[in-house]
């Protein structure tokens, strides 16, 4: 069967790139490989068993045609003998080793080594492992498609010239490696999120997201008995459960207390309360866990039609020690001022560092929320403003300005 | 390959009040490593620098003969203190061997791939 090739061939990517770059320990010749073994692809009719295990031997032999093609011909049969030390038949394309190992993880480790700088590990790993375009990743990146084209170079010659192994580091290693790979798609979620939250007209952020989620579903399937990378998961699935409540049809954003649960993805909550469930089972808590087990009160309401505020609380409380910011303070505050009334999420407010917060948007917006519920509606208004100054996306603004429009100063 | 590792550190460390005893510590850190990479078999080479203000820098700005600057090029707050280089199959296994480098103070090993022979 072939429906939808182009699908099918999207799918099998992370494998088949990871399969490829394991085996020429060279991401952009991997890269190639797969481009031309998918042309390959939708030219022939073949309908192999396993597509991944056919995509893999024909850019193996894609590769090899590749360096034939950039050596003499007197050195190919060295670079052959280099690239394939233990293959004797190139030309064979219809053994494939069965099943196919597994190189997804490696590939990851690579992608988000802690040499690499934050941002281009996030850009690489979306680029390499998803296939994502270039000019996706550098819009939620807010850069130019050059200058993340340029960052993306960057990081592969990084990982060529500083000798960054191809090898899926020994257990012992994994502490700090897993904690760069947790780093990247926390910072790749951010990103996305903001960006989907606050979707401009005309462009569909899903793809980003979309993508995103797979990564950390991908993480969460290869690494089972890590409970923040499960957390993690759970926490990028349940934010993505959210996407088609954030923003209502007028283009406004609706905060996440007012979202209809009607639209919430039940399936996506589930499957992140389940990973939340086997997370736990390690007692090793941690910051992923923490921030998705928040989320997951926030989506309780599918259920209950209520919030927790205490149990949310609390949970900023443990998050605070684990990961003291002012960012985390700020969500505490907030919390507070729901589970005790606003009086007292202003008295919470007030002991923020408010010249650090001073350029984030969401202190003034929970200011302004804060001085809307105890009609203080100057106030309101002037942190509706500063919150406007700030450039918040288009949905947030128009929000902003409905809420700011609502007040009357006295 | 061979990775260079730089060791940045802050001379301070090594003349303030127990600065002998920082000394002898440190030695006894670099005598620790040194012991490791050679019972390793590694091919490593490495030396003390003398101190920061005994450095000379020749600084080039957009090419031309490069003027000659009275002192290290680092722009922190560290100087550079020493060198290895070392063999290492890959990045983190030079990172492992840098780990070992004491550092009293603030510092950092920064590490530098050597240029391959082939390319």
């Amino acid at each position: 069967m072939r429906t939808e090739p182009n699908r099918a061939l999207q799918e099998a990517r992370p494998q088949v790139i990871a399969a490829l770059a394991a085996h020429l320990r060279d991401i952009d010749r991997a890269e190639d490989a797969f481009a031309d073994a998918c042309a390959a692809y939708l030219e022939t009719h073949a309908a192999p068993r396993s597509l991944e295990a056919w995509l893999i031997a024909v850019g193996k032999r894609k590769a090899i045609d590749a360096i034939r093609k950039e050596n003499a011909e007197t050195r190919a049969i060295e670079a052959e003998a280099a690239v394939h030390p233990k293959e004797s038949d190139m030309g064979e394309v219809i053994a494939f080793p069965d099943p196919i190992p597994d190189e997804r993880l490696r590939l990851i480790f690579i992608c988000c080594h802690p040499a690499i700088a934050l941002e281009a590990r996030a850009a690489l790993a979306l680029k390499v492992i998803c296939g994502l375009p270039v000019v996706e990743i550098a819009r939620v990146f807010v850069t130019s498609e050059q200058a993340m084209f340029q960052r993306i170079t960057r990081a592969k010659a990084k990982i060529h010239d500083a000798g960054i192994a191809f090898e899926l580091p020994q257990p012992k290693h994994w502490g700090e490696r897993l904690e760069a790979v947790l780093l990247t798609l926390e910072l790749a979620y951010t990103v996305t999120y903001q960006d989907a939250a606050f979707a401009r007209p005309g462009i569909d952020s899903a793809q980003v997201s979309d993508d995103v989620e797979r990564l950390s579903r991908m993480l969460a399937e290869l690494c089972p008995k890590e409970p923040e990378v499960l957390g993690l998961a759970a926490l990028v699935i349940l934010a993505k459960s959210r996407d088609k409540a954030r923003v209502d049809t007028n283009g406004v954003m609706v905060p996440l207390s007012e979202q209809d649960t009607g639209k919430w993805d039940v399936n996506r909550i589930e499957s992140a309360r389940d990973l939340l469930h086997n997370a736990a089972r390690y007692e090793q808590p941690g910051p992923h866990q923490v921030m998705a087990l928040i989320q997951l009160t926030h989506a309780r309401r599918i259920y209950d039609e209520l919030v927790d505020w205490d149990a949310i609380v609390e949970l900023y409380d443990a998050l605070a020690l684990m990961r003291p910011s002012a960012i985390v303070a700020l969500n505490r505050a907030v919390a507070i001022g729901q589970r005790d009334g606003a009086a007292a999420g202003l008295l919470e407010f007030e002991k923020l560092p408010s010249k650090k917060l001073a350029t984030v948007r969401t202190y003034h917006t929970a200011n302004a929320d804060l001085q809307r519920r105890l009609g203080r509606q100057s106030a309101a208004i002037a942190a509706y403003r500063r919150a406007l100054d700030l450039d918040p996306a288009p949905a947030e603004k128009r929000f902003l300005e409905l809420r700011c429009a609502q007040q009357q100063p006295g | 390959m061979q990775y260079m590792l730089l060791i940045n550190e802050s001379e301070d460390a090594y003349t303030g009040e127990d600065g002998a005893r920082v000394i002898e510590d440190v030695l006894a850190g670099h005598m620790k490593m040194i012991e490791k990479l050679s019972a390793s078999g590694n091919h490593w080479s490495g030396n003390r620098l003398r101190e920061a203000n005994t450095a000379t820098t020749l600084r080039y700005e957009n090419g031309g003969q490069g003027v000659v600057h009275d002192g290290p090029f680092a722009e922190t707050h560290e100087e550079l203190g020493g060198y290895y280089i070392i063999e290492a199959d890959d990045l983190d296994s030079a990172i492992e061997w840098a780990r070992m480098i004491p550092i009293p103070g603030n510092g950092a090993i920064e590490i530098r791939p050597v240029w391959p022979d082939e390319d």
